[in-house]
C-alpha cells in the first residue's frame, strides 16, 4: 500500500483538474494510469508532480493509448490496487472496449472525466457526450458543477465503488474548462478525516500468484446471464450505499449533498431547468435574476445519472408545470432528436399522474458557454408552453432560433 | 428494482462477482468447461520415424537416440536390445539404411546413427550382466542351424521367449558371416566373442563343427526338436565361369575372408592382386588383400563406373583412400598362366539389364586386354549349399522356399537370413538378416503355441515430409564424424579403421535427432498451451494428456509441436468427450442442454412440425 504524506485541512484556490488530483492523493491511490488528452491532462500533470515530489507514493504508469490506460487500470485493480485514471473526449471513446470488462469483472476502477466535445472537428470545449455514451456500461456516473464538488465526488465514489455490496467502477465527471480549468476555493480536508471516511481498498480475490484464481475466463452462454444479473443487482443495490455514503460524508466533512438531485429555488416554481454539470452555476445566477423579476423558475440539477434515480426524478419533476432539459450532449436521432437526457427525464415521468410538459434545449454544445440571456430565452419558451398548456416544439437549438 | 425477486440457480452461481477458483484448484474450471468451442482436437499420435522404418530389424532408433540425449544410456541399450542382439556388431558393420532414410539428411546431414549404436553396443559389452534375460522356460526345444546374423538373432529372441535353444554351427567357431565375412579391422573378433558369450549366458547351447546334412540329418532335426530355424546363409562362392579359373593363386572372396577370420588361412598373396566384383565383399577383400601384403590391388568391375557399384559409398571411399585402383566395364574371360595365375584376360562388358544382377554382355569382338596379376580374388556373390534339404523346399533361385511368415510349408521348420533373401530384391546385409531372424522367431513361437499367423494390417504412417514437423525448432548443425585411422597407416594393420564415439560425441549426435513424428517429451505443448489444459504427471512420451473439457482447439500446441506428433483431428470424428457447441450438446442441462434434447429427437418428429 502506498502511503500519502499527511495534510492539514486548508482552503486553496485550484481548478477542477487539480482538485481531482488532490482527491486522488487524499485517497492514497496505488496506481495511476495516465495518457494525455486535453483538458483532463492537467490532473495527470498535477499527480505526476506529486509522485515526483514524494507527496504521493504510487505507481505512475504512462500508457501508450487510452485503451492501454484502461487495460492497465483493469489489471492493477484486479491485483488489489486502488486505481486512478481519466480521460477526455475522443480518449474516452478510444478506451470503450474496456468499460464493460472492468465493470463485468467488478473492479472499482475510478476514472476522472473532464468533458470534451467529440470530433468533428476537434473542439476543445465541453460537451457531456464523451462520458454519457458509456452510461450503460455498468459504471457509476455523475457530474460535479464546481471544483469542490469534484473533489468531494472523487472521495465518495471510491467509498461507494469499493463497498463489497457494490464493487463497480466509477466515472467522476466535470465539465472541461468550465470546471476543469477555472479556479475556485476548494477546502482540502485533514488527512485523518479522509482515513476515517475511506478505508483501504481490499479486493476479496485479488490476483496473487500465491493464491491463484481466474478473472474473466471464457464461459458458456448460459453462464452469461447470471453475470449480467449480478451486475444489474450491484448497480441497483448501490443506491442504498450511495445514500449511506453521502450521509457519512456530511458527518465527517460537513458538506451535505443530495446524492441524486440538487433543487435550487424550486419553491413555488412552475418551470424548472433539468441539467447536469457546471452550467448549473450560470443557471443559478439566471434564476436569481428571473426570480427578482417575478418569474417562477427553478433548477433541478441531476448529480448522479448512473444509477439513475428514476423514482426521485419522477417525484421532484412532477411538482412543476414545465421541465426544460438542458442537454449539453448529443443524441442524434434520439427520442427528442436532440440529446439523451430528455428521454431519461420523460421515462421517469411516464408513470407520474401529474406529468409536466417537457422541452429539450440543445445548449452548451461544442463547449460554448450558456450565457444568461440564453437562460432567459429558454425560460420564455417554458412559460409559453405553460400558458399554452402544450408544447409547440419538442426540441430547441438554443441560439439558432428566434 | 429490476433484480427484485430474481435468483440464480445453484449450478450457475459463481463464488464472487465474476471471479472463479483457479484452474489449478480442485474443481477450479468445472464451472467453465469451454471445450465445446472446439472444432479441432489435438491428439498425440506417434508416427513411425523413417529410421525405424528403414532399419532391417526396426530398431527403435528415435527412442534410443532420445534416451542417449538424456544420458539414459542403459535404458537406450535395453531398448536397442529388444530388436537387435548385438549392437556392438551392427554398430560397426551395418550399412545403416536408417541413415539413408534419416530426414535430417534432407536438412543438413543425416544423424550418425551407427556410431551411436556402437557407443551403446560397447557399453553393453562392458556390462558384467546383460540386460536381456531368458524367458521363463516353456519346455520346448528349438534348433537354430547357423550362427550368423539371422541364426544369432533367432536364437536370441527364442531364448527370451523361453525356448531351450541349441545352435548348430558347422565351423569350429560360432559367428557365421559376422566372423567369416567381416574383417577384423571392421569388427574385432573379441567384440563378436563377447556377443556369442551373451548367447551362452541366455542358456543357449552352441554346438560347433556340426554340419547339417553331414553330422545331423533333416530327420534328426525333425525328431529331436519341436521346431527348427534354418539360417545357414550363403556359403558357396559364385564362379566367374572363365577358363582357367581353377589355377593356383585364384581365391574366392568369402572363403578368403573366412579363413583369415577363423585363423586358418594359408594364403600368401603376391605383390599384384586383382579383385573381381563391385560389391561390399569385394571391397572388404581388396582392403584385406592390402593388409595381407599385396602392394598393388586393383578392383575389376563390370559396372561402368563407381556410382553403379552395389557398394556402400563410404566403404568405397575408404578403400580408394587406402590406394586400391578401380577398373570398370571389364569382365574376366580367362585366367592365364602356367599352372599358377599370371594374368587375367579382360573383355569389355556391361550388364544387359538396368540392375547389376542382370546377365552380363561381354564384347568379344575387340581384342582382349591382358592384366598381369599374382593373385586374383573372385568376389561376385555366393549361393547356398542345400543338398540336404528336401526338394519340395528348394526354390528356383536356389534358396529355401518359405511362405511369407518364413515357414517351410506346414512344418515346424522356419528359415531366415540370406538363404531366403537372396534374389528377393532385398539387399543382403547383416541387419536385414537380424530382422528376418527376429520375425521368424516370433512366428515360430506362434506356431508352436498353436496360434494362427496373420499378416500385420496396422497402417504405418512414416514422416518423410519435413513440413509435417516444425523446423523452426531445429537449427542447422553439422554431423559429428567418427575419427578414422590415417589411410597410410591403416593399410598394414588389423586395427579398427573407424574409431568409437566418446560419450560427449554420442550425446551431441543423438541431440541432433528430430524425433520425426514421435513425442520426445520436449514439453513444448505443455508450455505453449494458453489455457493451460495439457496435463502430464511426468515428462515422458505417453503421459501427456489434453484436458478436453477446456481445450478450445486453438491449435497452438499442434503448430508448436516440433516433431509432428500432435495432430489436429476434426471434432466430428469423435463420439466421446465434449462435443462441439454447434452440434448443440452441452454438459450441463442449461440452455444448450435443452436445445440438445430437442435436436436429439428432431429426426423422430414428423417433417411438418419441424
Amino acid at each position: 500500500m502506498a502511503t500519502a504524506t499527511e495534510s492539514k485541512k486548508r482552503t486553496v484556490r485550484i481548478n477542477g483538474c487539480v482538485a481531482s488530483a488532490q482527491a486522488a492523493k487524499y485517497a492514497d491511490v496505488d496506481v495511476i494510469a495516465a495518457y494525455p488528452i486535453r483538458p483532463y491532462t492537467a490532473t495527470m500533470m498535477a499527480l505526476g508532480q506529486m509522485v515526483a515530489n514524494g507527496e504521493l507514493d504510487a505507481e505512475y504508469i504512462v500508457a501508450d493509448s487510452e485503451h492501454s490506460q484502461l487495460s492497465i487500470a483493469h489489471g492493477a485493480s484486479s491485483s488489489g490496487a486502488r486505481v486512478f485514471t481519466g480521460s477526455s473526449g475522443v480518449g474516452v471513446q478510444f478506451a470503450y472496449e474496456l468499460y464493460s470488462p472492468i465493470s463485468g469483472s467488478r473492479m472499482p476502477v475510478q476514472m476522472m472525466i473532464a468533458d470534451r466535445t467529440l470530433d468533428p472537428p476537434g473542439d476543445f470545449g465541453s460537451e457531456h457526450t464523451d462520458a454519457l455514451s458509456t452510461r450503460d456500461m455498468g459504471w457509476l456516473m455523475g457530474w460535479a458543477c464546481d471544483a469542490q464538488e469534484a473533489f468531494d465526488n472523487h472521495l465518495m465514489a471510491y467509498r461507494i465503488g469499493e463497498d463489497p455490496r457494490v464493487l463497480l467502477p466509477q466515472m467522476v465527471c466535470q465539465d472541461g474548462f468550465f470546471v476543469s480549468h477555472i479556479t475556485s476555493d476548494v477546502e482540502l480536508p485533514d488527512s485523518g478525516q479522509v482515513r476515517e471516511f475511506l478505508p483501504p481498498y481490499k479486493h476479496p480475490y485479488p490476483l496473487d500468484p500465491r493464491h491463484p484464481v481466474s478473472h474473466g475466463p471464457q464461459i458458456m452462454p448460459e453462464q452469461g446471464p447470471p453475470l449480467q444479473l449480478e451486475r444489474a443487482r450491484a448497480m441497483e443495490e448501490s443506491m442504498a450505499v450511495i445514500e449511506e455514503v453521502h450521509d457519512e460524508f456530511a458527518k465527517i466533512f460537513g458538506r451535505r449533498y443530495d446524492p441524486w438531485v440538487e433543487e435550487y429555488m424550486t419553491d413555488g416554481a412552475d418551470v424548472v431547468f433539468f441539467m447536469q454539470g457546471g452550467h448549473a452555476v450560470t443557471a443559478r445566477f439566471a434564476i436569481q435574476h428571473m426570480r427578482d423579476r417575478g418569474l417562477k423558475v427553478g433548477l433541478v440539477r441531476l448529480r448522479t445519472i448512473r444509477p439513475y434515480p428514476t423514482d426521485r426524478v419522477k417525484e421532484v419533476l412532477s411538482k412543476f408545470k414545465v421541465v426544460g432539459v438542458i442537454e449539453t450532449n448529443m443524441g442524434l436521432g434520439s427520442v427528442s432528436s436532440g440529446g439523451v437526457l430528455y428521454a431519461e427525464a420523460c421515462a421517469a415521468l411516464y408513470e407520474s399522474d401529474r406529468r409536466p410538459l417537457v422541452l429539450s434545449f440543445m445548449a452548451g454544445m461544442g463547449g460554448e458557454a450558456i450565457v444568461l440571456k440564453e437562460f432567459y430565452w429558454m425560460t420564455e419558451k417554458m412559460i409559453e408552453a405553460q400558458k399554452r398548456g402544450k408544447i409547440e416544439k419538442r426540441t430547441h437549438w438554443v441560439g439558432f432560433e428566434e | 428494482m429490476s433484480t427484485k425477486g430474481t435468483h440464480i440457480p445453484e449450478r450457475l452461481k459463481i463464488p464472487f462477482a465474476g471471479i472463479t477458483p483457479a484452474p489449478s484448484q480442485e474443481k477450479g474450471q468445472d464451472l467453465f468447461p469451454t471445450g465445446n468451442w472446439r472444432s479441432i482436437r489435438p491428439v498425440y499420435r506417434d508416427k513411425l520415424p523413417p529410421c525405424n522404418n528403414a532399419c532391417g530389424t526396426n530398431e527403435k532408433i528415435q527412442g534410443y537416440l532420445d534416451l542417449v540425449k538424456r544420458g539414459k544410456y542403459l535404458d537406450a541399450y535395453a531398448l536397442i536390445k529388444e530388436d537387435m542382439p548385438f549392437p556392438s556388431v551392427t554398430g560397426r558393420v551395418c550399412y545403416h539404411p536408417c541413415e539413408q532414410a534419416c530426414n535430417r539428411g534432407k536438412y543438413d546431414e543425416a544423424i550418425s546413427i551407427r556410431a551411436v549404436e556402437r557407443f551403446l553396443g560397447d557399453l553393453g559389452q562392458a556390462l558384467p550382466r546383460d540386460v536381456a534375460k531368458a524367458g521363463p522356460p516353456n519346455g520346448k526345444k528349438v534348433a537354430v542351424v547357423g550362427s550368423g546374423p539371422a541364426g544369432h538373432s533367432a536364437a536370441y529372441q527364442l531364448a527370451r521367449l523361453g525356448y531351450k535353444v541349441t545352435i548348430l554351427e558347422k565351423s569350429p567357431k560360432a559367428g557365421g558371416l559376422n566372423r567369416g565375412g567381416i574383417p577384423d579391422w571392421v569388427l574385432p573378433q573379441h567384440v563378436l566373442d563377447r556377443e556369442i558369450e551373451r548367447l551362452v549366458e541366455l542358456g543357449i547351447a552352441i554346438k560347433t563343427n556340426v554340419e547339417v546334412g553331414k553330422d545331423v540329418t533333416w530327420d534328426d532335426l525333425k525328431k529331436d526338436y519341436d521346431a527348427v530355424v534354418l539360417a545357414v546363409g550363403l556359403t558357396e562362392p559364385n564362379s566367374v565361369r572363365a577358363d582357367g579359373e581353377n589355377k593356383a593363386g585364384v581365391h574366392y572372396g568369402l572363403p578368403f575372408l573366412r579363413d583369415i577370420g577363423m585363423g586358418t588361412s594359408k594364403v600368401k598373396l603376391g605383390a599384384r592382386v586383382a579383385v573381381i566384383g563391385g560389391g561390399n565383399t569385394a571391397i572388404d577383400c581388396a582392403r584385406e588383400a592390402l593388409r595381407q601384403g599385396a602392394v598393388e590391388v586393383t578392383m575389376i568391375t563390370v559396372e561402368a563406373n563407381a556410382q553403379e557399384m552395389p557398394a556402400s559409398p563410404e566403404d568405397l571411399h575408404d578403400m580408394l583412400e587406402e590406394g586400391v585402383e578401380l577398373v570398370h566395364g571389364r569382365s574376366v574371360t580367362a585366367v592365364l598362366g602356367n599352372g599358377k595365375v599370371e594374368a587375367l584376360q579382360l573383355h569389355p562388358a556391361r550388364f544387359s539389364g538396368a540392375i547389376n544382377a542382370s546377365p552380363i554382355n561381354v564384347n568379344r569382338d575387340v581384342p582382349p586386354e591382358r592384366f598381369h596379376v599374382d593373385n586374383v580374388i573372385i568376389a561376385i556373390g555366393q549361393h547356398a549349399s542345400l543338398k540336404w534339404l528336401p526338394d519340395e523346399f528348394k526354390s528356383e533361385r536356389g534358396t529355401i522356399k518359405i511362405d511369407r511368415f518364413g515357414r517351410l510349408g506346414n512344418t515346424n521348420f522356419f528359415a531366415a537370413g540370406d538363404v531366403v533373401q537372396l534374389g528377393s530384391g532385398q539387399p543382403l546385409m547383416v541387419v536385414n538378416a537380424v530382422g528376418d531372424g527376429k520375425r521368424v522367431a516370433f512366428n515360430l513361437d506362434k506356431v508352436v503355441r498353436g496360434e494362427s499367423l496373420e499378416p500385420r494390417t496396422i497402417p504405418v504412417d512414416v514422416i518423410f515430409d519435413l513440413n509435417r514437423m516444425n523446423m523452426t525448432y531445429f537449427p542447422h548443425f553439422p554431423r559429428v564424424h567418427q575419427a578414422m585411422l590415417a589411410p597410410a597407416s591403416r593399410r598394414k594393420t588389423q586395427e579398427e579403421v573407424i574409431q568409437a564415439f566418446s560419450e560427449e560425441q554420442a550425446v551431441e549426435e543423438a541431440g541432433r535427432c528430430f524425433s520425426c513424428g514421435t513425442c520426445n517429451a520436449c514439453d513444448n505443448c505443455y508450455l505453449v498451451c494458453p489455457e493451460p489444459c495439457i496435463a502430464r504427471p511426468a515428462r515422458s512420451n505417453g503421459l501427456y494428456k489434453i484436458l478436453i473439457d477446456y481445450c478450445k482447439g486453438c491449435r497452438v500446441c499442434i503448430e508448436e509441436c516440433p516433431t509432428g506428433c500432435l495432430e489436429g483431428v476434426p471434432e466430428l470424428d469423435f463420439d466421446t468427450g465434449v462435443v462441439r457447441m454447434d452440434t448443440a450438446f452441452a454438459i450441463s442441462p442449461g440452455l444448450h442442454g435443452r436445445q440438445a434434447e430437442e435436436l436429439r429427437h428432431l429426426a423422430e418428429r414428423p417433417a411438418k412440425s419441424i
